[in-house]
């Protein structure tokens, strides 16, 4: 990863890595398209997206918490462009891991500001299925156990010396790989945005708004991403991110594209079984591989 | 070992009062801050109207709050965040588990007021599981004092005490679930039933950051 020398790179690179966001979610919505005997859209088309919503016309609607409902897009900003900003300076994993778990509240107040039904349920899915996150802390304690640390950077030196993690604890990869999959759209996770809820919790942010939650999830993709490949490859240069996350996408849109939507029941119950499988991986490594 | 800077980052501040203290890492600060931004919106926010919509027809209803009703769920839910934000911060894991006790209570708390049998169920249900949690998330905390002779976060982090048992840091993990995380979770989410964002959302955002915060106390010592 690059280190930052200033503010205006800072904010150059995060404008840069929200339009790769885009463009990498894109790629995945063509891929599935294209999977599935379709022609689907170009990959700019969420670039494209977001720039057209940021000049629609926009207002809060009358059943809204008005407050709630522009500032929890500001706090959807706020708390990727600081998991940016951990992952350039090679911060602690852990923060990383609490935004993303905290994206799960930012999802519940978009639901639940609009007054919508439709958005209330989206809302009130996107909760039930924290259960998706806790294979993430089990692959972060396995890491701990196998690094000895939770920096980005000690996490990146030890790969230099000991080679990537993706060989050496591939199970908690496969485990990170899923919480990864559960946040990508029209994947077999994706019960927040189920056709039966219209667009589950972003049903009522139209104009400004959604512009702003296609910024967040353009930079939450990236980030995702680029931390995938940081903790299981090691330290890369900027091309070579950059091709490590294209396949990550590839990867992620043949999942989605031969994986029907599951109903939130099953959802949970395999994520929840996922966990339990990451527990006895975890208590191996403690035990046998690390006593 | 895992080291003090490798868990939740240098810690910038630590506010001592003996043995209590208060401690800010990048980790407690970005947790610290989510509370009491939204505990802000909490405090300037008017609360939504949910419309509810009679299925098998095209009737819908919007849900109007009594004043009376907002002001005490906005309490319990400022309550709330208060509590979540001292969790965040704290330094010792007793008054840790304090502050997860007192969000289980303004959990029940702020849906408490709300005239819906199917909300009322679901906030009971929750409060006997939470009050039931406590026992394990005060047995925990009283576990760690009695194997380590301390209940400062710092000095575990310094490695200088003995080795906390598994056991206490289960305990305090299974406390913690019993507050309101999955499994347990099911009843909570019914809570959600009831109108009024951003109040309700209080519920979650505190079982969410106290899990969040037991994540980092347990790889302690």
């Amino acid at each position: 990863m690059t280190y930052l020398s200033s503010g205006t790179d800072m904010i150059a690179e995060l404008v840069l890595a929200t339009l790769f966001g885009l463009l990498l979610l894109g790629i995945h919505r063509k891929l599935i398209a294209r999977i599935q005997r379709r022609p689907g859209p170009p990959i700019w088309q969420e670039i494209l997206h977001m720039l057209k919503f940021s000049f629609k016309t926009t207002w809060v609607p009358i059943t809204a918490s008005p407050t709630l409902f522009v500032g929890v897009v500001l706090i959807a900003i706020g708390i990727w462009s600081a998991a940016f900003y951990v992952l350039v300076s090679g911060g602690s994993l852990l923060v990383i891991l609490g935004i993303y778990m905290l994206h799960k509240i930012v999802e519940h107040g978009f639901g639940l500001s609009s007054g919508s039904p439709y958005g209330k349920y989206g809302g009130v899915r996107s909760v039930i299925s924290a259960a998706s996150e806790i294979p993430l802390f089990v692959s972060v304690a396995v890491i701990a156990v196998f690094t000895h640390s939770l920096d980005l950077s000690s996490i990146m030196q030890y790969q230099q010396v000991s080679g990537p993690l993706l060989v050496t604890a591939f199970p908690a990869a496969c485990a990170m790989f899923l919480v990864i999959l559960s946040k990508m759209p029209f994947g077999p996770f994706s019960i927040v945005e189920a056709k039966e809820l219209v667009s589950g919790y972003k049903t009522e942010h139209f104009g400004i708004w959604r512009a702003g939650l296609e910024v967040c999830n353009g930079l939450k993709t990236y980030v995702l991403l680029a931390v995938f490949l940081t903790v299981f490859i090691g330290p890369l240069t900027l091309p070579w991110l950059l091709a490590g996350m294209i396949v990550l996408i590839v990867l992620l849109a043949f999942s989605c594209a031969i994986t029907p939507m599951m109903s939130p029941f099953d959802s949970v119950t395999i994520q929840m079984m996922v966990t339990g499988l990451m527990l006895v991986y975890a208590a191996v490594v403690l035990v046998v591989v690390h006593p | 070992m895992i080291t003090v800077t490798s868990i939740g980052g240098i810690p910038y501040y630590i506010l001592e009062f003996g043995d209590e203290l208060v401690y800010f890492t990048p980790y407690t600060i970005t947790l610290f801050l989510l509370a009491l931004t939204f505990t802000v919106l909490v405090i300037i926010s008017r609360p939504e109207k949910q419309v509810d919509i009679a299925f098998g027809g095209d009737a819908y209803r919007a849900k109007d709050i009594s004043i009376s009703e907002m002001r005490f769920r906005r309490f319990m839910a400022i309550a709330c965040g208060l509590a979540s934000m001292g969790a965040m911060v704290t330094g010792d894991i007793f008054n840790f588990t304090l502050f997860t006790a007192m969000v289980g209570i303004t959990n029940v708390g702020i849906v408490a007021a709300v005239k819906s049998p199917h909300v009322q169920d679901a906030a009971y249900q929750y409060g006997l599981v939470a009050l039931a949690a406590t026992v394990p998330l005060f047995a925990g905390a009283a576990v760690y004092a009695a194997a380590t002779g301390s209940l400062s976060m710092i000095e575990l982090m310094n490695g200088t005490l003995p080795t906390v048992p598994l056991i206490a840091k289960a305990m305090l993990v299974i406390g913690v679930i019993g507050e309101g995380m999955a499994p347990f979770y099911a009843a909570k989410a019914e809570m959600f039933r009831a109108p009024g964002a951003p109040y309700v959302i209080m519920c979650s955002l505190s079982s969410l950051l106290i899990f969040l915060r037991v994540v980092e106390v347990v790889m302690l010592g």
